[in-house]
């Protein structure tokens, strides 16, 4: 386990405890992140916002949801975020204008870059891991692999957007899934 | 029906990335819960595909969210409301590492988990409760027993929860059926597990009838009508 990783436990071990330090060091930690993600899933700032608002809320209100033994706090958390976001965005009516958003992305306003890039270096650094593991997939894998993870499309939708069979995709996303796994297992 | 391990992982890639819907989504509900529990193969393969999915949220690059969300977020977290939640997230996840069953509407057969000791609850099932019971105006209504239907106003599910549930005599069953003026139908059946803990997911409307009702009938029964009410103190 990476110190990170068990910091993060202790972290958790006290937010349980309704210390709001530990949940605003928590906060620090993975807030940019989430940000990062939901506004990449959402294509909204506002949406983003919830996202994160509700995931961060969740925690503090109910921490026992994460189970140490399942893995780091922050792969939870981060699935956590991607789950509300998948779940929002799909919930959206308006899921052609949604689309047409994330092709391109509302510009981002009045946000400090400097302090998100200025992230954990250890979060940092399996950035770049999984940066470079995803870039290592066949084009084809990780076209539906994105489509699913950050355009939050069902396999059936991924199908009839890009006019393969349904199997296709599920072929794709298992050799995809299968090849990140070997290779952030390498690097973890 | 999917019974090999090759399609079955398949399955859970495409479950772990939230990307399943109509029958494979059914599917892999089904097999969370009466194959994956049992199979250590899958169960690797599944705890290795949603390691991978929670890294994969690395490859967006971060931001900085807004300065006024954390205050935001600080104002709400009042501790009071914390305590005084009459629902108790806790106790549910506590109760979901032992069991979850899936049951549909219209009477759809009950899930049935074949070792319900070793049995992994679907994550998926855990946080869409977690989050129900979290949503504004969630509510917590008893059905008796030590058990209480969790619905919240506008979602089109509920979770039927317990802990400590009195386990009915042998051969017998808890029936759930949605009671309205004009009828009563029946959801499905389900029995407490070894520690008599019980999370049940109900895909059905709750404004479409007008109160859960549990009744402890014989397992080979036809469900045409409900019996007796298993616990009657729930009024």
């Amino acid at each position: 386990m990476r110190d990170a990783d068990r910091e993060d436990l202790d972290f958790h071990r006290r937010l349980s405890s309704g210390d709001r330090g530990a949940f605003d060091e928590l906060y620090r930690r993975y807030a940019g992140a989430a940000y990062g993600l939901a506004y990449r899933i959402t294509g909204q700032q506002i949406l983003a916002q919830d996202v994160v608002h509700d995931a961060f809320m969740a925690l503090w209100r109910a921490p026992e949801a994460y189970d140490p033994a399942r893995g780091p706090f922050r792969t939870f958390f981060l699935a956590l975020v991607h789950h509300r976001a998948v779940d929002l965005v799909r919930r959206e009516s308006r899921l052609r204008a949604r689309s047409e958003r994330a092709a391109n992305l509302e510009p981002l306003v009045g946000e400090d870059h400097a302090e998100a890039i200025a992230e954990e270096s250890y979060l940092g650094v399996r950035r770049k891991e999984v940066h470079e593991a995803l870039a290592g997939l066949p084009p084809e894998q990780r076209q539906v692999l994105e489509m699913a993870y950050f355009g939050g499309k069902t396999q059936v939708e991924i199908a009839e957007e890009l006019g393969i069979p349904l199997g296709t995709v599920k072929t794709r996303t298992f050799a995809a899934m299968r090849k990140l796994r070997a290779a952030l297992e390498e690097t973890g | 029906m999917i019974d090999g391990h090759g399609e079955t992982q398949e399955l859970l890639a495409g479950y772990v990335l939230e990307s399943l819907s109509g029958e494979d989504a059914a599917e892999a509900d089904r097999l969370l819960t009466e194959h994956v529990p049992g199979c250590s193969e899958c169960r690797l393969m599944l705890d290795a595909f949603q390691a991978v999915a929670g890294e994969l949220a690395l490859d967006a690059e971060p931001v900085t969210p807004p300065d006024p969300l954390l205050p935001r977020i600080h104002r709400e977290m009042d501790p009071r409301g914390r305590s005084g939640m009459r629902w108790t997230p806790g106790r549910l996840v506590a109760a979901a590492a032992s069991v979850v069953l899936v049951i549909g509407v219209g009477g759809m057969a009950l899930t049935q988990l074949e070792d319900r000791k070793t049995a992994q609850v679907p994550a998926a099932d855990v946080q869409n409760a977690l989050e129900l019971a979290m949503k504004p105006g969630a509510v917590q209504q008893p059905l008796g027993g030590n058990a209480s239907e969790i619905s919240a106003p506008g979602v089109q599910e509920l979770y039927v929860y317990g802990r400590a549930v009195p386990f009915p005599a042998p051969g017998l069953v808890y029936r759930l059926w949605a009671v309205s003026a004009k009828d009563a139908k029946h959801l499905g059946d389900f029995l407490p597990y070894p520690d008599g803990t019980v999370l049940v997911r109900l895909a059905i409307d709750p404004s479409t009838f007008d109160h859960l009702l549990v009744t402890v009938e014989p397992a080979s029964s036809e469900p045409l009508e409900p019996g007796e009410p298993a616990w009657p103190e729930a009024g």
